[in-house]
């Protein structure tokens, strides 16, 4: 019996050759990408999992409101690890990692430039499931060694064993590899390739409670109760630790200060929650957004439901033409749960057929899509459970998608079916039209949601930002120049493309730095203080990056109290409530050691600049300090508009002289720009193309119901020319019945759609309007698209010859 | 072998009904070939679609085989007609996406037939009506004779008792008519019960007894012909 229904579902698949093609091809694309979105999605949820511990391993972070600034880090002072571990029993280890930059790495002679860099404790192989290929779990105890991945490993030695040998940082430090790893797995929060020992360094041993740099992950022990473990750390901290040295540096007891409303308070993320829900200051890497995963997730559904309508309509529509079976099938002695049986095999044929299509687009298409997601997906074809999931979940489609169908097909009256011809029942319509009206909504909010994406995304990129971006050359690592600084810069002043250059600690983009309090008197007091950005810059810093003056003057270098001189930018002068700021003196410290205390040192106020902004566009200004001081962070290099090629040449020829054996890495500022919106403008790729497939195989359905609307209303269209129709009066008649259905999805859509965007757009501090062109476009467009789908249909019935149409009935 | 007491069917449009049978009775006993006549629009296919337990009427009794036609369950219905009643009808009605062999075979999966028995079935009745040769065409590659020659095949594959026929001979010529009518009275002959519906006199005289329909009233019976 099967075998038959297996037989004549494949003679009708290629009896319907156009509608089969629609129908399954429209199918296997809405199952490859909601393959490939769902690849994303659980990559992203398996972050940190690969840790045998997740489940108990936690991160602590800090969340500090003092002058005037209230900021969550992802960092917390360099003792909490040993205190956490030697005061609470419940801990069974803890692992602290600090940032320190880059370096240059050497074996013998060449400097390469090396960003995963983390300086750690011997205790990390406790906290995170490293897997060592050589060396031993205490490879990280000694001072001055370091664990190297394989991959560095393959770099600096090739196939030499690397274990004993050792590697110069920065041209000074020798360290000597204990052990090597495997590289690590994508799927962390946090990748390195150097893992350097802390024991024996100075900040990790300093014992300060104030100053948070470490982040820091703790292991509980089996069968804690976090919950009770977490309300009592920070009590037990701030009495004995953190209390004491507030009182030390600033004079008086925390409860003091609090009463003005500045505090220190401590959370703890669960491991596995770090990479989607954590978005603190300091992280150790960009992490993804919760937020992401859930448009991704529903984009996957809505793709998906949209096929799986189709499906649905164009079988349903089908049917008439199948009517005179089923009739004869009753008449032979069918019963009705025969034929709901046949009609499901066939959905369920048809299910399958896609499912192995969409399976092998998506491999095909897995490069490309990994290329823009950035991303490392494969499909897990040796994995059983994900077998288990798509067949089911194919089979579960296939059953869905053919219930009605089924259902319907086989409640028909053989009588009706035999003597003439089966009118559709009204409901049937109804149904029919509701999931077209469904299927365009969805399409609608697609499409706006695209447009609102990618709106706000160009108006990032190209919004004023109070300084110049363009032709802004970036040469990073100046330190490696050493006392040649100086002449570099004038080397460079020389070349004729080159307007001026200028060394800062800083760029106006997002980095990793820290605020710390300017004051209106010598004393930090929690009302005369402003945290906020220091940052060393030289004379010609504000003119390279265009930034403008509101008042009063520029650094200049001969005036010598210049280096007890600050500019404020516009914020900072608010929040110190300043009425005419420039000549006022205001208090910084030379260093904000606990032990020295605060040693407050008078700054004129000389300048303020225009706010701008150094952030992303997420946030807020915030407040910020220039100073005259040396720095050795990057060289910013104003060139003229045209060609750079000769000018980088001209700088990286200097620099081969001027720095030899260092490496020369240049970017470009607007490049260092985009990249802060990276993953906003990656999603919003991978979104419009998404949403472009859904959009596609909303239009396949709509193209094969016009087929059979046309097909049905072939005699009527027919005596409708004989009488005299035009050609347009026919295609308008045919293409009214499905505009109607697209405007009332239109209607539908909008508020959706105005809703949800407006539910994104807040999570930045700038944004565009959703004006209501965006929503004009999207309908003028669903209504344009659906038309020109249509009308292939409609105008080549009108256009046949009505003779034929007539005669077949 | 059935008998139909008082039946009436009727369609409403607005307040007035319209008749279509009025008050027929009718008994066909086993081994009967009965036609029924009448001009176009008396009823005569309704009637046998009632007979064949295709279409519902409004009220009277049927009893097929002794069971209440009218009482019984639509699953009940499917199961009498499945393993005792046949059809042909005037347009064949061979399903197009089937060969000949499969849409004589159709009936008797649905009578779940082993596999075996089913070929050899399916093999007996080719062999019977000479359309071995055509066993893989489909219906759209065969003349109107050959189509209806399958489709006598298919309804009486399955031995039925009752084999009930629309206007069989309607779309065809005469010459291929005859082979059907040549068919059915074989059939016949053999012991089988066959109902008719058709204009044409000369089919009629190849029954046993003529029931004349005229605007839903079966006017007339038991003119024997031979």
């Amino acid at each position: 019996m099967y075998k038959n229904y297996i037989k004549i579902a494949l003679r009708n698949l290629t009896r319907n050759k156009s509608n089969s093609v629609i129908n399954v091809l429209g199918l296997s694309i809405g199952i490859a990408g909601c393959l490939l979105i769902m690849l994303w999605v659980s990559d992203e949820l398996s972050y940190d999992n690969w840790n045998s511990k997740a489940d108990r391993t936690y991160r602590v972070a800090s969340e500090i409101n003092f002058a005037g600034t209230h900021q969550s880090y992802a960092v917390s002072p360099a003792p909490l690890a040993q205190a956490l571990v030697s005061d609470f029993p419940e801990v069974e280890s803890a692992v602290r990692f600090r940032d320190y930059g880059s370096f240059l790495v050497k074996r013998d002679v060449q400097n390469y430039k090396e960003e995963d860099i983390v300086f750690t404790d011997s205790t990390l192989f406790d906290v995170f499931d490293l897997k060592l290929i050589a060396g031993s779990k205490s490879a990280l105890t000694e001072p001055n060694s370091v664990v190297i991945s394989e991959t560095a490993a393959l770099k600096y030695f090739n196939n030499e064993d690397a274990l004993g040998k050792t590697l110069t940082f920065d041209d000074n430090e020798v360290y000597e590899i204990t052990g090597i790893i495997k590289d690590m797995p994508e799927n962390s929060h946090f990748r390195f390739d150097f893992f350097v020992s802390l024991t024996g360094g100075q900040e990790a041993n300093n014992g300060i409670w104030v100053s948070n740099n470490f982040p820091t992950y703790y292991v509980l022990k089996k069968g804690v109760d976090h919950k009770a473990f977490e309300a009592k750390v920070f009590p037990h901290l701030l009495e004995k630790y953190i209390g004491p040295q507030i009182e030390n540096i600033m004079g008086a007891t925390y409860d003091e200060i609090a009463k003005s409303g500045a505090f220190i308070r401590y959370f703890y993320q669960p491991l596995r929650e770090i990479h989607l829900h954590s978005d603190l200051v300091a992280e150790l890497a960009p992490n993804g957004n919760i937020q992401y995963v859930w448009i991704f997730l529903s984009a996957a559904i809505f793709i998906l439901i949209i096929a799986v309508v189709n499906f649905m309509n164009l079988t349903t529509a089908k049917s008439a033409l199948r009517a005179k079976e089923i009739g004869l099938r009753k008449v032979m002695g069918s019963l009705k749960s025969n034929l709901i049986s046949q009609f499901l095999c066939e959905s369920l044929i048809l299910t399958f057929l896609a499912f192995l299509l969409g399976l092998a687009l998506a491999h095909i298409s897995l490069p490309a899509y990994n290329q823009l997601a950035n991303k490392n997906l494969s499909i897990p074809f040796s994995n059983p459970s994900f077998w288990t999931i798509a067949l089911s979940g194919t089979f579960l489609i296939g059953l869905l998608a053919g219930s009605y169908p089924a259902f319907y097909l086989s409640g028909f009256k053989p009588i009706q079916t035999l003597t003439g011809r089966l009118s559709d029942k009204k409901g049937n319509v109804t149904l029919r039209n509701g999931l077209v009206v469904f299927q365009f909504l969805i399409a609608v909010v697609l499409i706006v949601a695209t447009m609102g994406i990618r709106k706000q995304l160009s108006y990032i990129q190209n919004k004023k930002l109070g300084f110049d971006r363009q032709h802004v050359l970036v040469i990073d690592d100046a330190y490696a120049l050493g006392n040649n600084k100086n002449a570099y810069k004038k080397r460079l002043s020389e070349h004729p493309s080159i307007v001026m250059s200028s060394y800062s600690s800083y760029l106006p983009v997002p980095s990793s730095r820290s605020d710390s309090p300017l004051c209106k008197s010598a004393e930090i007091r929690e009302d005369n203080c402003v945290a906020m950005q220091n940052w060393d810059i030289d004379e010609d810093y504000i003119k390279t990056m265009g930034i403008e003056l509101k008042e009063g003057r520029d650094f200049n270098i001969a005036m010598a109290t210049d280096s007890q001189a600050v500019i404020l930018n516009e914020t900072a002068v608010k929040l110190f409530g300043l009425e005419d700021p420039v000549g006022k003196t205001i208090y910084g410290s030379a260093d904000a050691g606990p032990d020295a205390g605060f040693a407050s040192i008078p700054l004129k106020i000389i300048g303020v600049a225009k706010d701008f902004h150094y952030e992303s566009l997420r946030e807020n200004i915030r407040a910020l300090g220039f100073m005259l001081n040396e720095s050795s962070g990057s060289l910013s290099v104003k060139l003229t508009p045209g060609n750079p090629s000769e000018a980088i040449a001209h700088a990286e020829r200097s620099w081969k002289e001027l720095a030899p054996g260092q490496p020369f890495s240049y970017r470009f500022m607007d490049e260092s720009f985009n990249n802060i919106y990276r993953t906003e403008l990656r999603v919003g790729t991978i979104f419009s193309i998404f949403s472009g497939l859904g959009i596609f195989i909303a239009c396949l359905g709509l193209f094969g119901l016009a087929a059979f609307a046309t097909e049905k209303r072939t005699r009527e269209i027919g005596i409708r020319k004989v009488l005299g129709a035009t050609t347009f009066g026919i295609v308008s008649l045919l293409s009214k019945d499905f505009l109607k259905l697209v405007f009332l999805a239109l209607i539908i859509a909008v508020p959706i759609a105005w809703y949800l965007m407006s539910q994104w757009l807040s999570s930045f501090a700038y944004k565009v309007n959703v004006g209501y062109s965006i929503f004009i476009f999207a309908g003028l467009s669903a209504i344009l698209i659906a038309l020109f789908t249509v009308s292939y249909h409609s105008i080549r019935s009108a256009i046949a010859n009505p003779v034929d149409s007539i005669r077949n009935e | 072998m059935l008998r139909l007491s008082n039946i009436e069917k009727y369609y409403r449009t607005g307040l007035r009904k319209h008749w279509v049978l009025k008050d027929v009775s009718l008994a066909v006993n086993e081994g009967e070939f009965v036609t029924i006549m009448g001009p176009s629009g008396s009823g005569k296919t309704t009637l046998l679609n009632i007979i064949g337990m295709l279409d519902d009427f409004n009220s009277g009794t049927y009893e097929f085989l002794d069971e209440p036609v009218h009482k019984i369950s639509e699953r009940k219905k499917t199961e009498i007609h499945k393993h005792y009643i046949g059809f042909v009808f005037q347009a064949y009605h061979l399903i197009d996406e089937l060969t000949v062999y499969e849409n004589i075979e159709t009936p008797l999966l649905y009578r779940k037939v082993k596999g075996k028995d089913r070929k050899a079935m399916v093999a007996d009745i080719l062999d019977r009506f000479n359309i071995v040769a055509k066993q893989d065409l489909f219906p759209s590659q065969l003349s109107g004779g050959q189509q209806q020659l399958v489709g006598v095949a298919r309804a009486i594959v399955g031995k039925p008792k009752l084999l009930l026929a629309d206007e069989p001979t309607g779309n065809l010529h005469s010459t291929q008519g005859e082979q059907i009518m040549e068919l059915f009275k074989t059939l016949h002959d053999d012991g089988m019960t066959i109902i008719q519906v058709t204009h044409s006199e000369k089919n009629a005289s190849y029954g046993t007894r003529i029931i004349n329909l005229l605007d839903g009233f079966a006017k007339e019976h038991s003119t024997k012909t031979d």
